[in-house]
């Protein structure tokens, strides 16, 4: 075995579009479990906009600061972190049951990038469902709770659509309603991700001979 | 011929630690497969065959010993190459069919297909012959939940040949089916093997291979316990 000839390596790739159809798939075929999974973005998200609104509207009515309340930040910042806790928990699930799905993967030449972003791709759409979904019921909910015989329909009108009470950097001059929107994508898509990197990076790793060793 | 051997090993060791026990799984293998030679590893539950297959398909590493396919050792191989030999050069089957679950049968045999860059359309041509060719040709759109055995082997077999590869490696492949496909499945993969001269090596300890199979090599406690080829069993069978 002397001078052993190179091996002529080609490249390997998935392209995203391939990823993100395999990924729906993934998705419609688990669906229940995944929109209990959105559901916790959903509540943590929701809870998040109910309390934008309520500010809005009391700031509106000029009987408060147009900014929450540090005890309000505090359980906000609680309600993300067990948000995260949740989405990690049935990501860890999720991976566990496909260790062996992840093994054939490796086997027929996937690369650990590869594995990784199947899920981010999962979790990205989970962020998306539930932040839009969050938002809609955080909003329905604030304003049910706002709801004085005082403050009319233009005085909510007004709350949801001046841009005094979430100015976003650079775009504060978007209505308050459509800031919300983009807030709470932006944080729904990140709680998400940031729950799902550490399972998929668990998977991502995985010996392809002990993940098809694998007995769930 | 490019090189006459497909699988090279030499003095290959795996030990697995257990507590305070060292379990060798394998125990100084050396074995040359020829290209085109329809292999079969036999032996007792433990004796080492999916450690062995495991070893020859990249998918773990030696504790000892070389391993070439093709004439590269593939302990030198990074993550990537070793992805794409696993995708280019080695085809595997395994004793589950372990299909991907979401994809349809055509969509399984075109994933490495994708893998290895291969444009569109001649995917779905390739697959659909390849699907055609295992027997599976009104079948290509069916998920593996609605395939059965037999069939879910069959697209694997598929799978396994989509990017032409240098070996099949088959880890008990008839395992799971009953006596009838699994014959069939021994079948189907014979034919491959001379049509394409493709390199088969299965472990299995299913009986009905050894009629197909050029040589037999006999593995007990990780060590090779003897080869023997097609015409000593023949001639077994006539002193019998």
């Amino acid at each position: 075995m002397s001078a052993a000839p190179s091996l002529e390596i080609g490249k390997i790739t998935l392209p995203f579009g391939e990823a993100f159809r395999i990924a729906m798939e993934d998705i419609r075929r688990r669906f229940i479990r995944m929109m209990i999974t959105a559901a916790s973005v959903i509540l943590a998200v929701g809870f998040m906009d109910a309390l934008l609104v309520l500010t809005a509207v009391g700031s509106a009515m000029g009987g408060q600061a147009a900014s929450l309340k540090p005890f309000q930040l505090w359980i906000l910042f609680i309600s993300l972190l067990v948000c995260v806790v949740g989405i990690m928990n049935s990501m860890l699930i999720a991976v566990a049951e496909r260790t062996r799905e992840i093994g054939t993967w490796k086997c027929l030449g996937a690369l650990d990038r590869h594995v990784l972003l199947l899920f981010l791709i999962e979790a990205m759409l989970i962020g998306l469902v539930g932040g839009i979904a969050g938002w809609f019921i955080g909003i329905i909910t604030g304003l049910i709770y706002s709801f004085q015989p005082n403050v009319g329909i233009a005085g909510v009108t007004e709350a949801l659509t001046s841009p005094s009470v979430i100015a976003l950097p650079g775009l504060s001059f978007l209505p308050s309603i459509v800031s919300m929107l983009l807030l709470s994508l932006l944080i729904a898509i990140s709680l998400s991700m940031i729950g799902t990197l550490y399972p998929a990076y668990r998977a991502a790793k995985l010996n392809p001979a002990e993940a098809l060793r694998y007995e769930v | 011929m490019k090189y006459e051997y497909t699988v090279e090993t030499e003095d290959l060791a795996k030990y697995y630690t257990m507590g305070p026990a060292i379990v060798k799984a394998l125990d100084g293998i050396d074995l040359r497969v020829r290209r085109g030679e329809y292999l079969s590893v036999m032996g007792p539950s433990g004796s080492g065959k999916t450690t062995l297959f495991n070893m020859i398909g990249g998918l773990d590493r030696p504790t000892r010993g070389r391993v070439y396919i093709d004439e590269v050792d593939i302990a030198k191989l990074d993550a990537y190459e070793l992805a794409w030999l696993r995708c280019r050069k080695i085809g595997y089957i395994f004793q589950t069919f372990n299909l991907i679950p979401v994809l349809t049968a055509i969509e399984n045999v075109m994933l490495p297909m994708i893998f290895a860059g291969v444009p569109r359309e001649e995917r779905i041509k390739k697959a659909t012959e390849l699907l055609q060719r295992v027997g599976l040709g009104d079948r290509l759109y069916h998920k593996p939940g609605e395939l059965s055995g037999g069939q879910q082997q069959r697209v694997a077999i598929a799978r396994a040949l989509a990017n032409d590869p240098a070996i099949i490696l088959a880890d008990e492949p008839t395992a799971n089916l009953d006596m009838k496909t699994g014959l069939e499945i021994i079948g189907v993969m014979r034919e491959l093997n001379q049509e394409k001269g493709v390199t088969v090596i299965t472990a299995t300890h299913d009986l009905k291979m050894i009629d197909v199979s050029d040589r037999i090599v006999y593995l007990r406690d990780g060590k090779v316990e003897r080869i023997e080829t097609r015409r000593e069993i023949a001639i077994e069978t006539e002193e019998i």
